[in-house]
């Protein structure tokens, strides 16, 4: 609640700047699904009892309780799921595109939004190779794309590969909690 | 009165045409982030507004899986850009003073042009109450009913209005004057 209110009072002082889109989600869906030619949205309702579970490994909730997980087919073999992501920072939102194999490992991670201000520093971490620190990672896993780029980069692009690493950690966590046992 | 653009100093006259210039030029910026964030058809507006809040169903006992086909137009389509309780009162917190101050300046314009008493005194008022009801309308949709999107839309047409009288009034009183009257 604490970090809440701070991010609210931050935000609120510090103007945001507009949302850009820095790929646009049919091409993240095809970068990240590839071969796919149907795709299915998966709607997670979660109970209350499953949000603070979620909550209480990521400290997130998604927003109206709903996760979203779309998988992907190419005829009748699995082509892996997918998962967009906001983050909210005291900059603004960015949104993470985060691709599962069907083997259920990151295929890949896409940032797919982010603000005016926030996008220099996202286009520098990505050119330092922030997303193939996340590749193969599985649910349980830390993502450590923010340690991996310390000292490679510019403070403020290791701090938006910290923003990126909260966006697959909590794609991790729902996909393991949530995308396994919802499809049994 | 005194106060008469008409008749003012060439220096108040391009004050003026400054003020009501720059107000335009904010004014086809605002309504390019209005169709770009919230729309101009009431149904826009309302999913903007009323958001999830207004028809939230309670979280259910146990976790529902619901899917449904998707398709890559479906990928395509623009996300609706929804404003919540905390973003709405941060909105009128900044935007309320701001219109009354350039509601404000454009009724002084309109104290310093020759019109009846009447038409000066509704003109202020709509300068005024387009605003508030702009506002009203994004609270009471959101908490009363998405029906009152209407209002948010006639509030929004009403101060582009309201701007666009007062400004071709004033351009006209102030540069081209009818006969009879100094510049």
């Amino acid at each position: 609640m604490k970090q809440l209110i701070l991010t609210a009072a931050l935000a609120a002082v510090l103007h945001i700047t507009p949302a850009v889109v820095l790929v646009k989600r049919p091409d993240a869906v095809q970068a990240l699904l590839p071969g796919a030619d149907a795709y299915l949205a998966r709607e997670v309702h979660l109970s209350n009892l499953d949000a603070q579970r979620l909550h209480q490994v990521v400290d997130w909730s998604p927003e109206d309780g709903v996760l979203t997980l779309y998988t992907g087919k190419a005829g009748a073999t699995a082509v892996g799921a997918l998962e967009f992501v906001r983050v909210d920072t005291p900059h603004g939102p960015i949104e993470v595109a985060v691709g599962f194999t069907p083997q259920g490992t990151v295929r890949g991670v896409i940032v797919t939004k982010a603000t005016v201000e926030m996008k220099p520093w996202v286009l520098e971490a990505v050119a330092a190779g922030l997303t193939n620190h996340y590749r193969e990672l599985k649910p349980g896993e830390v993502p450590r794309g923010a340690a991996a780029l310390a000292g490679h980069t510019g403070s403020l692009a290791e701090y938006i590969a910290g923003e990126v690493d909260k966006g697959v950690a909590r794609a991790l966590a729902a996909y393991g909690t949530f995308y396994r046992t919802a499809k049994t | 009165m005194s106060y008469d653009l008409r008749r003012a100093d060439a220096r108040i006259k391009w004050l003026v045409t400054c003020l009501l210039a720059t107000l335009g030029l904010s004014y086809v910026f605002g309504a390019l982030m209005v169709s770009l964030y919230a729309g101009f058809t009431p149904e826009r507006v309302a999913a903007t507004y009323a958001g999830p809040e207004m028809t939230m169903p309670m979280p259910p006992e146990t976790t529902m899986v619901v899917t449904r086909p998707m398709s890559m137009t479906d990928f395509a389509r623009p996300e609706t850009h929804a404003v919540d309780t905390n973003l709405l009162i941060q909105d009128t917190h900044v935007h309320v003073p701001m219109y009354g101050v350039i509601a404000a300046a454009l009724a002084l314009v309109v104290a310093g042009l020759s019109l009846q008493r009447a038409w000066a005194l509704g003109l202020i008022t709509v300068l005024f109450a387009a605003p508030w009801l702009d506002f009203a309308g994004m609270w009471l949709t959101k908490f009363a009913s998405p029906h009152f999107a209407i209002a948010t839309l006639v509030g929004g047409w009403a101060m582009g209005a309201g701007y666009t009288v007062v400004t071709a009034l004033a351009v006209k009183q102030m540069w081209f004057p009818t006969k009879g009257v100094d510049r």
